[in-house]
């Protein structure tokens, strides 16, 4: 009996035996192995890189990707690394498949996108004084990929390519015939509609009451924080404290950002019920294109939806390069109050994001990365990437020579009417609150009147401050 | 089926939760003995057991080799080397790294790869189990050595080992065809599980996700919940839904599948395989592609309200964050247009298999039809379909995708997190997902799991189906 | 003669009742998948451009763009790889989830009724807090972008769902079974020769059932599936963008279609196969 115990008790000590020394040596060693780092940008470009670049469908669609892949194949070929599409989509995480090894190389998003990876290291911090267009894009643009990058100091983490901002488009064969005499108040001999958020408001009711509720004048659904949070900035909110990056300082409800809630009223208004849900918002291009809108607020890389809804509707080539016109966002009444022009105008403020190139840290070609991300962000590729696709670039060189709307964005940005999106990681709690709340706005211009929640000013004011409690919640409550 | 319905009487009148209660105390009162005899098991073999038996104490499949049990000893002995060999290379410091997470943080901007704890907690729990499954193995080799032992020192010829393998697919069949789809779920549904649960004991979520590092917390993370304020009211207001929306969606896809199934029985009705084909079309189109359809139709500028303006009345907001109980009727109905199919299928097929007879006599006593489904039809459906009624129940509780399709993340006032149509699990899902806290959603659905199942395994339990199966056998 | 005068008007108001609900019913089953097929048919891309119901103007356009516009939306691609994955995970789960239900329903044995509780029970959990270690556990199998790791998580879930066919086992006489044993036969012959013919048409069912879920499924292929050349149709139809309503619909249209194939092929088994009559005393 004693041998056969014996003989189990043994079994298990040297399974045990195994299991804790071979464990803890394990352990000991993997913790041994650290230390060593080294700096990955050498300069020295790494034969037989293949690169895997994820760039938006947009750019893929257009056929701008192709002619990028294909220069930059060319160019490179004798120093023998090429890129590929990364053939993933568009909205792939890296700090999910990164770390991994199936993320790309050489990834294009957006700044709030790309930031977020900064905190787990998910992408490298670049050299950027050696890349060509480090003097050329502006200042602003370079802040949205500023973060620290482990030393203490900041560190650029992504190339912008290009600045996204709300640009306003109208039918101009549909302005009123007489604006001239009508609608030209301040007599510069742009239509006053175009220029201030006010006569915006009084021609939309006018054109709703005229064509019995079939027709309408500024149209848009207020759903999307990216389009509605302008408002409230305008009239001194703000999102993120410290430059948008103190996530413990929410200020939706700062300054006198209610004025900038009931401008979201009054507007909607003057609109239907669909502003409340996002039911106008892909509507869009074929209500500007039937006349039934006269203008509506979106990001300028959808423009060719709207030229394409027009030819469907039967204009040719010529009427509709005259009269889909982009503009300006129009100036708010200081006031906030859209029938009350008496104390003058502000500025309108949106909200707009800079995209970028980053460079994953899993990758094993950091140095062609680099080139890549240089030569995509060369003078003539951003041009390229312009003409082809429209965007607004973040260069000054290429932003100076090109006209019309990318000019607008680029210039609003100087002036720091575009607030670029928080690039924290945070800012990804703010979406659901805020778009509850602007429906909830939205839809108090149609509550009956005994049912309206926010009558007056302070009732907006509270209802900005439950918000920011409600994004504070999310961000710190649970943490 | 007589005796099936004298049986459900018969299950009526005893008070369920009394014969629960003794099924409990009696668990308790047999384990001391259950305890006892397995004991009692292990002491025989210990005391019993000879040098041969001692040897695959030792070594795994010595006994049997000495035995010339050639492969049952080979078998055993390939086990041994096989778990050593994974011992040595991996499983001790996956082992070890269960507890300590990990030691080093990686930096992958200057190239240092340290440890990914979550992939740590994952292989540990793996190489756990690969300790329990040796544990198993090694007494299976033990005990079969002693019954060698056993038949030996009786004189008996010890079973040859290919009527050990012949008794797998006979009387053991069941091991040998349980054995694939058991791993299965093991590895593909219980681990995942397990790791969640396992997940609420750490700090992992927020901003401690790899490449930081993870620890264990202990109960911290539900101390929080229980004293979090704001937590308690929106749980036991979404929960309060929660359990309504569960018990009126499966009730109206059960009955509405089987009033389906009935109409389309009817004698009267010609072409029936063309009209089963509308719902089954339903079930044809993707869930989430009909759920995006149904959001467009309610929505503000769908056809529905187009209809609506056109006719000269004011739209309706059947989804916007006032519409309340309209958007909560919505989804019960988006749920049931999208799960009646398949009921009514089931619900056929289970029709076609009663016995006509007793309707037969029904008629000849003059009870009306609508007697003669309460009396007949509904106690055997409701009989022969209470597991997949039980499943359909949870499945609904956990329904995540109709009021996240419809309606989208929202929230409202007097909720935490929440909009007034969420279930628990989208609740979960805002908090959890969207918010990145996985330690916290980890210890919540805990919380709702605990909860849930007690319900729904008493109702399981107490089913007629799950205590009598053999009624049709 | 005066009984029968009564009876008949009587029932032809049943007969009428029964038609008008029966269509009222198929409207309604109907109603949102026409305005899907509709919209498929309709020249522009957006669906905000419809007349109430109907789209402005027709075309077979999304259809042929559907197949032949390839370059960034492979639907004919996509399409491949769902069949091959459903397809192979209705074969393996299906003969999984057989042999599961017939074991729980013939055998008995210690830890049965403890494992039925606990396939129960496992479904309560939420499914998608357990997909991180389904992904984290895929990444150390080397199983990311590899459609027989779907496969294996798709065949390996069926048998969870064994209720349905353990009830159509439960309902098979055990004489049948009996008999064949007195003859000698093992009970793996019993389930080959005898068993499996009787269950053909649950059989069937299954196969539809464990078909349309991985034919149906977007969050798997989406965690798994990283590569767009090896996407699902799911995966691929929620990527495509807003103005590409019409490519959506005519995508999710042609989805329909294999299942509504299998339908008209085996309709005969399907009813029949959820009825355990054809075996039954």
């Amino acid at each position: 009996m004693g041998k056969n115990i014996s003989a189990i008790v043994a079994h298990a000590a040297v399974i045990l035996a195994i299991i804790i020394t071979l464990g803890l040596v394990g352990a000991f060693m993997s913790g041994a192995d650290a230390g060593a780092g080294s700096e990955k940008f050498t300069g020295e470009l790494e034969q037989g890189a293949v690169l895997k670049v994820l760039e938006n469908d947009t750019a893929k669609r257009q056929g701008y990707f192709d002619e990028l892949l294909a220069a930059f194949n060319e160019e490179y070929a004798q120093y023998g690394i090429s890129a590929v599409d990364a053939n993933l989509s568009e909205s792939t995480d890296l700090e999910q498949d990164g770390p991994y090894g199936y993320g790309p190389d050489v990834l294009y998003q957006e700044n709030d996108k790309l930031m977020r990876y900064v905190d787990g290291r998910h992408i490298l911090p670049l050299p950027v004084n050696d890349i060509e267009c480090f003097d050329e894009v502006s200042e602003t643009a370079w802040k949205a990929f500023l973060a620290d990058d482990g030393s203490g100091s900041q560190g650029v983490f992504a190339v912008p390519v290009n600045v996204q901002g709300p640009l306003l488009y109208y039918r101009k064969d549909l302005l009123p015939e007489n604006w001239q005499q009508e609608w030209d108040d301040d007599g510069d001999g742009i239509c006053d509609i175009l220029q201030y958020w006010t006569d915006m408001y009084r021609f939309s009711l006018e054109r709703r009451e005229e064509s019995g509720g079939k027709q309408f004048g500024y149209m848009r659904s207020f759903l999307e924080p990216y389009f509605s949070l302008g408002y409230l900035y305008s009239y001194g909110g703000y999102t993120f404290g410290k430059d948008n990056t103190d996530p413990s300082d929410i200020g939706h409800s700062a300054g006198e950002a209610e004025k900038g809630a009931y401008i979201i009223k009054q507007l909607a208004g003057a609109m239907d019920e669909r502003c409340i849900d996002d039911s106008v918002t892909t509507g869009a291009y074929s209500a500007i294109a039937s006349g039934e809108f006269f203008a509506t607020i979106t990001t300028p890389d959808v423009y060719t939806m709207f030229v394409d809804e027009m030819k469907a509707a039967g204009y040719d080539d010529e009427f509709i390069a005259e009269n889909l016109v982009a503009a300006d966002i129009p100036m708010l009444p200081a006031s906030g109050d859209l029938t009350d022009e008496s104390q003058g105008f502000i500025p309108c403020k949106m909200m707009g994001g800079v995209n970028g190139y980053a460079i994953s840290s899993y990758t094993n070609y950091p140095n062609a990365a680099l080139a890549f991300v240089n030569f995509a962000t060369s003078y003539e590729m951003i041009s390229l990437r312009n003409e082809m696709l429209g965007i607004s670039p973040a260069r000054q060189d290429v932003a100076e020579e090109v006209q019309g709307s990318s000019a607008i964005i680029s210039n609003n940005l100087a002036e720091g009417n575009i607030v670029v999106m928080p690039s924290i990681k945070e800012n990804a709690q703010i979406w659901t609150p805020l778009q509850t709340l602007f429906q909830d706005l939205a839809r108090d211009a149609y509550r009956r009147p005994g049912e309206i929640k926010y009558d007056t000013l302070e009732k907006l004011k509270q209802a900005l401050v439950d918000v920011d409690k409600q994004i504070y919640d999310a961000i710190f409550t649970l943490a | 089926m007589s005796n099936n319905v004298s049986v459900n009487v018969k299950e009526k009148k005893a008070n369920p939760f009394v014969s629960l209660g003794n099924k409990i105390a009696s668990f308790f009162k047999n384990l001391p003995s259950t305890l006892n005899k397995k004991l009692a098991g292990a002491k025989e073999i210990v005391t019993q057991g000879n040098g041969k038996v001692c040897a695959s104490m030792c070594i795994m499949g010595l006994g049997q080799l000495m035995y010339k049990q050639w492969a049952k000893g080979i078998i055993y002995l390939l086990c041994q080397v096989a778990f050593l060999a994974y011992f040595v290379l991996k499983g001790a410091s996956d082992f070890i790294g269960f507890f300590t997470l990990g030691t080093t943080e990686s930096n992958a901007w200057v190239g240092i790869e340290g440890d990914n704890s979550v992939i740590m907690m994952l292989m540990g729990l793996l190489s756990i189990v690969a300790i329990i499954f040796y544990i198993v193995i090694y007494i299976a080799n033990i005990k079969d050595c002693y019954s060698i032992q056993c038949s030996v020192d009786t004189l008996k010829e010890p079973k040859p080992f290919k009527k050990e393998v012949g008794a797998l697919l006979n009387q053991k069949f069941y091991k040998t065809a349980l054995a694939l789809p058991i791993v299965g779920v093991c590895v593909f549904s219980i681990l995942p599980i397990v790791f969640m649960i396992i997940i609420a004991f750490t700090n992992y979520g927020g901003d401690i996700v790899p490449p930081k590092l993870i620890d264990w917390v202990g109960l911290d993370n539900f101390a929080r919940i229980l004293t979090l304020g704001q937590f308690a009211p929106t749980f036991f207001k979404i929960f309060g839904w929660n359990i309504l929306w569960a018990v009126l969606s499966t009730a109206i896809n059960y009955f509405a599948g089987l009033a389906l199934a009935l109409l389309l029985n009817k004698k009267i009705v010609k072409g029936k395989t063309l009209w089963r084909m509308f719902p089954i079309l339903a079930y044809a189109v993707p869930g989430f592609i009909t759920l995006l359809a149904f959001k467009y139709m309610f929505s503000y500028g769908g056809p529905i309200n187009q209809m609506i303006t056109e006719a000269g009345g004011t739209a309706i907001g059947f989804l916007d964050i006032d519409a309340g109980w309209t958007a909560k009727l919505i989804g019960l109905f988006a749920n049931a247009w999208l799960n009646i199919p398949s009921s009514m299928l089931l619900a056929t097929g289970i029709l076609s298999n009663m016995n006509t007879d007793l309707y037969e006599a029904a008629r000849v006593d003059g009870a009306s039809p609508f007697k003669q489904f309460v009396k007949i039809t509904l106690p055997y459906v409701l009989f022969a379909t209470m597991p997949v009624l039980i499943s359909q129940f949870i499945s609904n509780f956990n329904n995540f995708g109709i009021f996240y399709f419809l309606r989208g993340a929202m929230y409202m006032d007097g909720y935490f997190l929440a909009s007034d149509s969420d279930l628990l699990i989208n609740w979960l899902y805002n908090m959890s997902i969207n918010n990145n806290y996985y330690s916290i959603g980890a210890a919540i659905s805990i919380i709702i799991f605990i909860i849930t199942s007690v319900i729904s395994l008493s109702v399981y339990v107490l089913s007629p189906s799950y205590k009598s199966e053999e009624t049709y056998q | 003669m005066k009984k029968k005068k009564l009876f008949k008007p009587q029932k032809l108001f049943n007969i009428a009742i029964t038609y008008l609900i029966i269509l009222a019913v198929c409207f309604v089953f109907l109603f949102p998948i026409l305005w899907l097929v509709l919209a498929s048919f309709s020249k522009t891309g957006s669906i905000y451009s419809f007349k109430g119901f109907f789209p402005t103007e027709y075309s077979f356009d999304s259809f042929v763009r559907l197949f032949t516009d390839t370059q960034m939306y492979n639907y004919p691609k996509w399409f491949a790889n769902t069949l091959f994955i459903s397809i192979m995970s209705a074969f393996i789960g299906t003969a999984l989830t057989i042999l599961t239900a017939y074991c729980m329903s013939r055998f008995r044995f210690k830890s049965r009724k403890a494992m039925m509780k606990t396939t129960l029970v496992l479904g309560m959990f939420p499914s998608f807090m357990t997909m991180t270690a389904v992904y984290l556990m895929m990444t150390q199998f080397n199983l990311i972008n590899q459609q027989w790791g779907l496969i294996l998580i798709y065949s390996a879930g069926a048998p969870m769902g064994y209720l349905t066919q353990k009830g159509f086992f439960d309902t098979i006489p055990s004489s049948i079974d009996e008999a064949a044993r007195i003859d000698g036969a093992s009970n793996f012959k019993i389930f080959l020769k005898i068993t499996l013919p009787l269950a053909a048409p649950m059989i069937v069912y299954t196969l539809l059932s464990s078909f349309v879920w991985p034919w149906s499924d977007f969050i798997l292929p989406q965690l798994l599936l990283k590569n767009k050349d090896l996407w699902t149709v799911a995966v691929g139809l929620m990527t495509l963008p807003t103005d590409e309503f019409s490519r959506f619909a005519a995508g999710a249209v042609f989805i329909a279609v294999p299942i509504v194939i299998f339908y008209f092929a085996l309709s005969k088994f399907l009813i029949s196969g959820l009825s355990a009559g054809a075996v039954k005393q």
